[in-house]
């Protein structure tokens, strides 16, 4: 371990020689206090403190993640290429004590900036907080600075896929279909099933029972938000639709009711609920009467959901955190990795490659999709082709699996939303990106470093 | 060939490829500046870090334009707006005389983003947000761009003033709380603001136009030329920003379409058609409500733009036709209802000599003007509207069964007066009843039936009304009021909180 440390120590003292510590602090904190007087907000308490948010953090890292390749990069590579490390090698110590030693002294640097940003946002958060009128302080407190859990409807996945293969054989008796079509007939009878279990026609109710998850003691007295989120098949700008709610158990007298008068489709909805409605077993009834001449549809995953109090903002803020970092840890191993086997230019333009070509993950998504590189015809829909497909599809595909271990994490999209950021989702990030994913990068950077002949004359020499 | 001649004629080919790219550029000029897409022209007033931005990026503004461009539509999609008014900031300073960049993202905000909001208030910052990026920060850089003068009418003449968005009436009532320190108790007020006679009134000056860059001379024109127009309501705005995008388009022809005039004057005519409609606030001082009625002086404007219109878009002009004969049609009915028959017979003539092939009653292929009287037109319009939910109808149908009823008691008809008062209750109540329920009160509200009764009673016994002072005496003793006196006649008219009072802020019926 004192090896470890020891080249932990010299990565600090390093970074403090360079005065790279300083600037970026400097950088940091300039950004916090800064950005807040650049910025232009919507007019409200709510969306200012979302915007600082988003902004502040994106910033903070942003600059953490550039700087942290650069250093990765630089303070391996330029050890090499300025025959440092090869002095350092004659010491007791092994080459991959060296690599994690490195790895361990830029993670403690960042995690020391990160932890002064996020201090300074959190500061700044709650002093602006602060200053606003209670009621605004109230919406602000009920809406972005808390750490809201949601609850859905259970999964109806079983049931729809029974109903639909009971259709299908029914319908392969009355009417029965070539085996090429099969599929396509399954699928048409899984939209007409799934739809029943969306759609609310004019004058019907939709019902959903959601089970809270804590007995009903824990929401004592805590108001709970409803999420509501519709599509109609009437398209059309700016069309508004009614809605009448009933929310409580059905079966007491202790029920709320709400009429919702103009509500736009496809824009996610949310609304105060009374405290104290739900059942014994801590399930929440919803009751929805369509009032108007066309058909809702509310979908399974995002039609309806129940936002709760699930923690303070101040610990949600720190998960969150708790994300950043780990997605610098993952940068700190794949800059450490190319400089294992890269000079520093090379190494820097490798890593900033990679990091691109994760950033660009949509861009793969919609080649997957649409199945080629190739653009499509818009005009008649026919899809592109092209000769690389073949290659470039799959190894797409596998780009987006890796990456999909470590996009799902968006601290900042649930800070700035006020939801709960759970411990095991913060334990997840861990598994997935640093053990998983950075693990294997970590593994090939040190053998990699392992497998190095530092004697050779170095490239920029 | 020898090494000079070579030279020779590289550098023949040279100056001629050099010619070529000249004559090139010219035409690339052109169609840049054709699109709009012109940015070596100095940006007028625009702070540092604009023209800072504009010069020093060249050609990748248009790359991170579209990066952000793009974000917002993503943003958009997940529904969050919070970034939206600083991404808009972000690219309209990089494409600043890009109109439909100012015409697109402020329609989106007064359009899409503002109806995601279930909250008036909401909605309302967004519109408003929609109106200012266009006014404020497009015409600033863009002052002769008759596009956005067109939309900036829009949003004042379709968003605001007609009734397609459920917070309508909240945005009205918002833009006549804005107005109201300007324009006064009627919306008529020009003296102050074009010759002000006081500290404070050069101070109110400074603050309208500095706000709303609003010149009160051109509107006091318009108001000639269209009204007399109530300029808390937003009809007004969008007549007056037409007819400023008329103005410019006449001192800047080379910039003017055909088509886009066409477009403006055309907002013009509906938006006088909208405010001869519902161009009249009733307020209710009581319960610090308003409400909207017809503003029947706006009639003979509204048939001169109608006139004017046909005559400058013969393409056009049957399409117009039928608007303007329903308009004739409303004219006389609204005109018959408040008991002015000798003004709704000369329209109803106008109407016949028009349009005498037209029929004028629905469902009645015999209707020709020749064959019925404006008896019974006005009869079969009130049957028509005791089923009608337009607010707009039946407020000026109730409206005119109280002004009518005044009039009998006035010429000693107590059972008729009786009668009309009557039937003007079941007209509201049968409104009132038809539209009641998922608030859609609050939609198209109808005022309570004591405050449309006092505020036709107060337009009745105004001093400087039309009715002559023995009418109104006789009305006065018959209903057991004072005498007439130089106050102003019955408070229902005067718009609350105006005065030094400690009234609250109106507020939308309910």
């Amino acid at each position: 371990m004192q090896p470890l440390l020891a080249i932990a120590g010299l990565t600090w003292k390093a970074a403090f020689r360079f005065r790279l510590f300083l600037v970026l602090a400097v950088l940091l904190l300039a950004s916090v206090i800064g950005l807040p007087l650049l910025i232009e907000d919507d007019g409200t308490a709510r969306g200012f403190t979302q915007i600082l948010m988003t902004y502040t953090l994106s910033a903070i890292t942003g600059l953490l993640g550039l700087s942290t390749l650069w250093l990765a990069c630089g303070t391996l590579a330029r050890d090499i290429e300025e025959c440092q490390m090869q002095v350092v090698l004659t010491k007791p110590v092994a080459r991959w004590q060296v690599w994690l030693g490195k790895w361990l002294g830029i993670m403690s640097l960042n995690t020391v900036l990160l932890a002064l940003a996020g201090t300074s946002v959190y500061a700044l958060l709650e002093y602006r907080a602060g200053r606003l009128p209670p009621a605004e302080q109230q919406t602000l407190r009920s809406e972005v600075l808390v750490a809201r859990g949601s609850a859905s409807e259970a999964s109806h996945e079983t049931e729809i896929a029974e109903a639909t293969e009971k259709a299908l054989q029914e319908r392969l008796k009355s009417n029965p279909v070539e085996k090429v079509d099969l599929a396509e007939v399954r699928k048409e009878i899984l939209e007409q099933v799934r739809a029943t279990f969306q759609l609310v026609p004019p004058g019907y109710t939709r019902q959903w029972q959601i089970d809270l998850g804590h007995p009903k003691s824990y929401f004592q007295d805590r108001p709970l938000q409803l999420r509501i989120k519709f599509n109609t098949a009437q398209g059309g700008g700016s069309a508004t639709y009614r809605g009448a709610w009933q929310v409580g158990d059905p079966a007491s007298t202790n029920i709320w009711q709400y009429e919702t008068p103009s509500l736009a489709p496809d824009t996610a909805y949310e609304f105060a609920i009374p405290a104290n409605l739900c059942d014994a077993q801590g399930r929440l009834t919803i009751l929805f009467l369509n009032p108007n001449s066309t058909s809702l549809l509310f979908s399974l995953d995002e039609g309806m959901a129940v936002l709760y109090p699930d923690g303070g903002f101040a610990l949600n803020f720190v998960r969150g955190l708790g994300i950043i970092l780990v997605w610098l840890a993952l940068l700190t191993a794949l800059g450490l990795m190319a400089a294992s086997f890269l000079s520093f230019p090379v190494a820097a333009f490798f890593s900033l490659a990679l990091l691109l070509v994760g950033l660009s993950s949509g861009t793969l998504a919609e080649a997957v999709d649409s199945g080629s590189v190739a653009a499509g015809n818009e005009e008649t829909g026919a899809a592109g082709h092209s000769g690389a497909d073949v290659v470039l599809i799959p190894a797409f595909k596998a780009t987006l699996a890796v990456l999909g271990l470590a996009e799902k994490f968006s601290p900042i999209d649930a800070l700035s939303t006020g939801r709960s950021i759970p411990w095991s989702e913060l334990g997840l990030a861990v598994l997935q990106v640093d053990l998983l994913l950075g693990g294997a990068v970590s593994l090939a950077g040190i053998f990699l470093f392992s497998r190095r002949e530092l004697a050779t004359a170095q490239g920029t020499q | 060939m020898t090494a000079r001649a070579k030279k020779i004629l590289l550098v023949i080919l040279a100056g001629l490829l050099l010619l070529l790219s000249g004559r090139m550029q010219q035409s690339l000029n052109v169609e840049r500046d054709e699109f709009g897409l012109t940015h070596v022209a100095a940006l007028d007033n625009a702070p540092p870090m604009l023209a800072f931005t504009t010069v020093a990026l060249g050609g990748f503004r248009g790359i991170i334009s579209n990066l952000l461009w793009m974000r917002a539509n993503d943003l958009q999609q997940d529904d969050k707006f919070f970034e939206a008014v600083q991404l808009a900031t972000w690219i309209t300073e990089l494409e600043p005389h890009f109109t439909q960049v100012w015409t697109f993202l402020s329609w989106n905000m007064a359009y899409n983003i503002s109806v995601k909001f279930k909250d008036f208030p909401d909605r309302w910052r967004w519109v408003e947000r929609g109106i200012t990026l266009l006014r404020d920060e497009g015409l600033r850089y863009n002052p002769d761009d008759i596009l956005i003068y067109r939309e900036l009418s829009w949003f004042f003449q379709h968003k605001m003033g007609q009734n397609l968005d459920d917070a309508n009436m909240y945005y009205k009532q918002q833009w006549a709380l804005l107005m109201r320190p300007y324009f006064g108790d009627n919306g008529t007020n020009f003296d102050e603001l074009i010759q002000p006679s006081s500290p404070a009134s050069v101070q109110l000056l400074h603050d309208f136009t500095n706000q709303f860059k609003v010149n009160p001379a051109f509107a006091k024109q318009v108001d000639a030329k269209y009204g007399p127009l109530d300029w808390r309501l937003p009809e007004a705005q969008a007549i007056y920003w037409a007819a400023l995008g008329l103005d410019t388009a006449a001192r800047h022809p080379e910039k003017a379409k055909a088509d886009d005039l066409i477009t403006l004057k055309r907002s013009i005519y509906q938006s006088v058609f909208q405010a001869f409609h519902h161009g009249r606030l009733i307020t209710n001082p009581f319960e610090q409500t308003y409400s909207l009625g017809p503003n029947l002086e706006l009639i003979p404007q509204v048939n001169a733009a109608y006139l004017e219109m046909m005559a400058s878009d013969p393409s056009m002009s049957d399409h117009i036709g039928n608007a303007h004969r329903n308009f004739l049609r409303d004219a006389v009915y609204f005109l018959y209802e408040n008991n002015r028959v000798a003004e709704a017979a000369k329209w109803y003539k106008l109407l016949g000599d028009m349009y005498p092939n037209k029929t004028i009653i629905d469902n009645d292929t015999n209707s020709f003007p020749r064959n019925v009287t404006m008896d019974e037109f006005a009869i079969s319009s009130v049957q028509t509207d005791v089923n009608e939910t337009s607010q707009e109808r039946v407020t000026s149908a109730v409206q005119g069964m109280l002004s009518r009823a005044y009039y009998e008691l006035a010429i000693g008809q107590e059972d008729r007066y009786a009668g009309f008062k009557l039937l003007a209750a079941k007209i509201h109540e049968h409104y009132t009843a038809s539209t009641s329920g998922f608030n859609g009160d609050k939609r198209i509200p109808l005022p309570k039936l004591e405050v449309m009764n006092n505020f036709v009673l107060s337009q009745l016994l105004d001093p400087q009304g039309n009715v002559p002072y023995a009418m109104r005496a006789v009305v006065r003793t018959r209903l057991g009021m004072g005498p007439e006196t130089n106050a102003p006649p019955v408070p229902a008219t005067s718009q609350p909180g105006a005065s030094a009072t400690n009234t609250p802020a109106l507020k939308p019926v309910e």
